[in-house]
């Protein structure tokens, strides 16, 4: 296949906008229908990342690929699924702020470990020796399987939070997201419903940073900062935390615009593109997100229409 | 109705308070020494403002902690199975057949009239993550049930929100009424209702006590009280100090000193 229009920077641009969309899906779950802030998303994202890399690099595997990347990237998802786990169990009961501080916390912990822990890391320095589970003709074309892969996963997240909004479990998390104890005192177990989504939510996100360790090949700190966390936090809020398409329309015009339009396609000075681009991105996402908090709070689509969606689905 | 009135009623749940203590703040707000709730299949709960009437429900439910105390119920009435109340979680109530509805307004802001009734029925096991395709199901075995509540109290627009007030309290009773309670408390279930439809809920109330539901009612609306129940117990700083018929009670001097007034009839 002719991959000619396909670089090497418009793959890996691809790769993050659909990476972020992916993310700021299951942020949806968490943040726009039961309304727990999670600010820890690089956290699980890298905990599944490190964990996959750790585990395929550093362990003396009896055998090769595929099992040796589906076990180690199964061991990435099932560690940041538990990371969920334990993360949700201690902030689900606190307000808002004590979420906000303790999902951040937890990110900031990761980050630490995996620099710190240089045995098993190597730290600052990062973790080579990844490979893709397959092997066809050269690296691009890996890399645009991998892609289609990754955009694959997208789209059956994005399934499921469609079908989630229109089942009882959506209305269950959209219900003790707007009225915790109402929803306990008609038998529904609040605590416990908030850990499931945080739970799934947080293992969705480690299997996302498997996909990207695999992508990239070697792991590097630098990805643990709150930059990750910030764009799909971004993405999702301008979209409208509420929507099934927000995160969709959010991203695209943030991640979308910024890393692939504005970075490909507007001649920026080339002295930029060491440290500047990067921190003009945080700047710019800081701005947008406080313009939409102040203007349009519930995002570009507003919020969610349960009763279109009763109509759509029940009639009259 | 008349399938429900026809039906012989199980033994009706009981509910015993046991020494039961709450203070906010160092001032004690409610301390019952001993109360049987259940007795008879309409209870009320007068007082006045303060008396600690709401903090009693909330502490049956254990939505507000006991400071000490013990409270438990009898599904099957006095001598079958205990279910100590003051040791379980708020969401396991309804789950055991003990329901409330609310004092104050409560809704869910994002759901639609439909949304939440459709919630209430909803058991734990079409409600898990995986179970993405559960929704028809859901609506096709409760369907009925809900558009007969919805035909008989006359929503406006049942699939979209609740517009007024009334409409909040009457889709909370009614939420409270698709769970099926076997021990039922209404917190001013009537307030701000309009008189035609205090009597519907009235009705209801009657018809579901008759089926074998235990029923407690807190109510300021005096009328609804002396109309529907068979029993009254009057709450004043905290204790429950009286029990006694709807006549017995409206007649008593502490009553009259302490909340009617010289005045009532």
């Amino acid at each position: 296949m002719n991959l000619n229009w396909l670089d090497a920077f418009l793959i890996t641009g691809l790769f993050s906008v659909f990476m972020v969309i992916g993310l700021a899906l299951l942020l949806h779950l968490q943040m726009g229908l039961a309304r727990i802030a999670n600010f820890g998303v690089v956290g699980f994202w890298g905990l599944g990342m490190y964990v996959y890399g750790v585990l395929y690099v550093q362990v003396d595997w009896p055998f090769d690929d595929p099992w040796r990347f589906l076990l180690s990237a199964l061991a990435g998802v099932v560690a940041a699924g538990i990371s969920g786990l334990l993360v949700g169990w201690l902030i689900a009961d606190l307000d808002e702020d004590g979420v906000l501080l303790g999902t951040f916390g937890f990110a900031t912990i990761v980050w630490i470990l995996a620099t710190t822990e240089t045995a098993l890391t190597k730290g600052a320095l990062g973790l080579g020796g990844l490979q893709f589970p397959y092997r066809l003709g050269n690296a691009k074309q890996n890399e645009a399987l991998w892609l289609l892969i990754l955009i694959v996963v997208v789209a059956l997240i994005m399934l499921y939070v469609w079908r989630v909004h229109r089942s009882p479990y959506g209305r269950l998390l959209v219900a003790v997201g707007g009225n915790e104890p109402l929803a306990q005192s008609l038998g529904k177990p609040a605590f416990r419903t908030k850990l499931g989504v945080f739970t799934v939510g947080a293992a969705g996100m480690g299997l996302l940073g498997v996909m990207y360790g695999v992508l990239e090949r070697f792991l590097e700190t630098s990805n643990l900062g709150v930059d990750l966390t910030l764009a799909a936090v971004v993405g999702l809020v301008v979209g409208g935390t509420a929507r099934l398409w927000g995160p969709v329309v959010g991203v695209a015009l943030t991640v979308g615009l910024f890393d692939i339009v504005i970075q490909s396609y507007i001649p920026l000075p080339k002295s930029w593109y060491g440290q500047a681009i990067p921190v003009l991105r945080e700047m710019v996402f800081g701005a947008v997100l406080i313009g939409i908090l102040l203007f349009r709070p519930l995002g570009i689509l507003g919020d969610m229409r349960r009763d279109k969606l009763m109509r759509s689905m029940h009639g009259e | 109705m008349s399938d429900l009135q026809n039906s012989a009623p199980a033994a009706r749940p009981e509910i015993r308070v046991e020494g039961a203590v709450k203070s906010f703040s160092g001032r004690v707000v409610v301390d019952v020494d001993e109360l049987v709730l259940g007795d008879q299949p309409i209870e009320g709960l007068i007082g006045p403002n303060g008396a600690g009437k709401t903090t009693l429900m909330r502490m049956i439910m254990h939505s507000t902690p006991l400071d000490r105390g013990r409270i438990s119920m009898h599904p099957d009435g006095p001598g079958g199975e205990e279910i100590v109340l003051s040791d379980l979680p708020t969401f396991a109530m309804a789950g055991r057949g003990l329901v409330k509805s609310n004092q104050v307004i409560m809704d869910f802001d994002r759901l639609t009239i439909w949304d939440s009734l459709l919630f209430a029925v909803a058991g734990a096991r079409c409600e898990r993550p995986y179970r993405v395709f559960a929704e028809h199901d859901l609506f096709d075995a409760h369907e009925d049930e809900i558009r007969g509540y919805l035909a008989y109290f006359g929503f406006t627009d049942p699939m979209g929100f609740a517009q007024s007030a009334g409409e909040k309290k009457l889709l909370d009773i009614v939420r409270c009424l698709l769970l099926k309670p076997r021990f039922l408390m209404l917190d001013e279930p009537t307030a701000g209702l309009p008189d035609e439809l205090t009597e519907k809920v009235m009705d209801k109330i009657r018809e579901l006590a008759a089926a074998g539901t235990a029923v407690v009612i807190v109510e300021h609306d005096l009328n609804v009280i002396w109309s529907l129940c068979d029993q009254v117990h009057f709450m004043a700083e905290g204790s429950v100090i009286l029990r006694g018929t709807s006549e017995e009670i409206r007649a008593h001097k502490t009553v009259v000193e302490k909340y009617l007034g010289e005045g009532h009839v």
